[in-house]
């Protein structure tokens, strides 16, 4: 009885409350720098959560979801910096450029998806990398509008959100509510509807679906979710620059995913934490970080394919198979 | 006004020199079953594919249920009511039987762009009721990439029953299946027609399968019909006799 109600229960409702548990309360940890490492874990955590609607759902990767990381993180940063340089940053305007990255993210990636959506496999994920070193190269060469190589500096939150606690809480918050939203997407009619692309997409147009139409609505939902994600950056890192449109900033997420596993909802903010916590006390002990990372993944893929997750996969199949 | 539901006429495809599909004139009335047989390569497959608007063809046209549907795209001829199950099982193999029978459903009722309600509520009694017609039921939590070659066809079929469909198109549904498996999916398909009323043409390879089934026969072969009737007329046809034993007959 129990052991059929354990087979049917997603596992991961009880994967989330651990990690929120564990995120609650991770500022007990003595000093600043851990909350420095939630935070960047959190904000990366909830990019990869919206790469993984792509790659894990969907069935194609992308190399240039930073794009959409990035543009987000410009929109706030433009709207703050001139807010901050007249000294007038208030909460409304705060949390209204932060809003602001969503919708300019999602029309960015409606523009873009419109032409990738068009292919599958290498040549999505290759047309998906040109188009984020297109929009890199935007904002790197158009000086006189995002400051290009210089970046955006001088962003920070209104008053009690500038204490790295507060920033940490409040971040913690965007990226439950957006992982909330995200999971029941991905639950939703629409959520399988992107599985069947995965699986099989000439069935799935067998069926009635303009298959088009479901993987541009996917890449925009997923450019909208990244670009949230990019807007909590700038305040966080008090500045913003082009490297975050990058190529390599894309494949942060696609390691992330296949640390954590690209089958589980929760397989991508468990791959922020392995990631972002091994960068940020690997690299105080040698400067190999990535040959570290290298080494990682090297080991993922050879001998857990299916990223950290997949053990619990592989741990409920066993206890199925005794069960019967 | 014609009273057929598919009507093909002087349908034509080529595929590198090669007429698949040559002059085809074609027909169905609503609430048949009928089957078209030939040897390999003789065009069947092709058939279906320009039919179901996988393929466009050179030429020629096709209407169902009185439109237009010649060189529409695969999914507007879905959603018209037209499903194909295909000859090698085509599924999901990594969503469970029932999330495959599910989401199919959810398609056809205009779901598959929902995003905020759960899927796992919606379409839930007419799943059940495809997944035990088609005898599923037992096998409904397991990964379809899981199942027999005979289970995967069903499958198949529940995923092609899903949309609800006004003609049914089979490619060999019985290929890969054992006796009974075939029987089993044999007897659903005729009850399909006779309870359901749905349209159905089928493709076989089992001469026992189409004569016993089907109400008429079309003759293909290198992509134009040799003749269409009854069993007991393309039984007795000397032409057939030649195409399918080589004139030794």
């Amino acid at each position: 009885m129990i052991k059929s109600l354990f087979d049917k229960v997603d596992l991961t409702p009880p994967v989330l409350l651990v990690l929120g548990v564990l995120f609650l309360l991770l500022p007990l940890l003595p000093g600043e720098f851990p909350l420095v490492v939630g935070t960047e874990i959190l904000i990366l955590g909830l990019f990869a959560l919206s790469f993984n609607l792509i790659y894990g759902y969907m069935g194609q990767i992308s190399f240039g979801h930073a794009a959409f990381f990035g543009l987000g993180a410009y929109t706030s940063a433009l709207i703050l910096r001139p807010m901050i340089e007249a000294g007038q940053l208030g909460y409304v305007g705060f949390f209204l450029a932060l809003a602001a990255a969503v919708p300019v993210s999602a029309f960015g990636a409606l523009i873009v998806g419109f032409f990738c959506v068009r292919l599958t496999g290498i040549y999505f994920a290759i047309l998906s990398l040109a188009f984020g070193e297109l929009l890199f190269y935007i904002v790197f060469s158009w000086y006189s509008f995002t400051k290009g190589d210089d970046g955006i500096q001088g962003l920070m939150a209104p008053s009690v959100l500038k204490s790295g606690l507060v920033y940490y809480y409040f971040t913690l918050a965007v990226v439950v509510m957006a992982a909330l939203l995200l999971w029941k997407i991905t639950r939703s009619p629409f959520g399988f509807t992107l599985r069947m692309l995965r699986d099989n997409q000439n069935r799935t147009a067998f069926l009635g679906i303009d298959i088009r139409r479901v993987m541009l609505l996917n890449f925009v939902i997923a450019g909208a979710f990244a670009g949230l994600a990019g807007a909590l950056w700038g305040p966080f890192q008090r500045s913003v620059s082009p490297a975050l449109l990058g190529w390599h900033q894309s494949g942060v997420p696609v390691f992330m995913t296949l640390i954590g596993g690209a089958a589980h909802f929760a397989g991508p903010l468990v791959g922020s934490i392995i990631y972002t916590a091994l960068n940020a006390y690997v690299t105080q002990f040698t400067t190999y970080w990535s040959l570290t990372i290298g080494l990682i993944i090297l080991g993922m893929v050879l001998y857990l394919p299916g990223g950290l997750l997949s053990v619990l996969d592989g741990w409920r199949q066993r206890r199925r198979k005794a069960g019967t | 006004m014609s009273p057929s539901i598919l009507e093909v006429r002087d349908l034509n495809k080529v595929f590198g020199g090669i007429s698949a599909t040559k002059n085809v004139d074609f027909d169905l009335a609503p609430g048949a079953k009928e089957a078209i047989i030939g040897p390999n390569g003789a065009g069947k497959s092709t058939f279906f594919a320009l039919v179901s608007g996988y393929h466009r063809p050179d030429t020629g046209s096709i209407r169902f249920d009185g439109k237009e549907i010649t060189g529409q795209k695969p999914h507007e001829i879905a959603r018209l009511g037209i499903s194909r199950a295909f000859q090698v099982s085509n599924i999901f193999p990594r969503l469970t039987v029932e999330e495959n029978v599910r989401s199919a459903i959810q398609v056809r009722r205009g779901k598959a762009f929902d995003l905020f309600s759960r899927a796992d509520m919606v379409g839930l009694e007419r799943t059940e009721e495809i997944l035990s017609l088609c005898n599923l039921s037992p096998k409904r939590s397991r990964p379809a990439g899981e199942l027999s070659q005979g289970d995967k066809k069903k499958l198949e079929l529940s995923l092609a029953l899903a949309g609800q469909p006004k003609l049914l198109l089979l490619d060999e549904p019985t290929a890969g299946m054992s006796i009974e498996e075939t029987k089993e999916t044999m007897e659903l398909v005729d009850r399909l027609n006779a309870t359901f009323g749905l349209t159905i043409l089928f493709t076989e390879h089992d001469m026992a399968v189409v004569f016993n089934h089907a109400q008429r026969i079309t003759l293909l072969h290198r992509g134009q019909i040799i003749m269409t009737g009854t069993p007991a007329e393309v039984r007795a046809n000397e032409q057939v006799q030649k195409i399918y034993l080589g004139g030794q007959a």
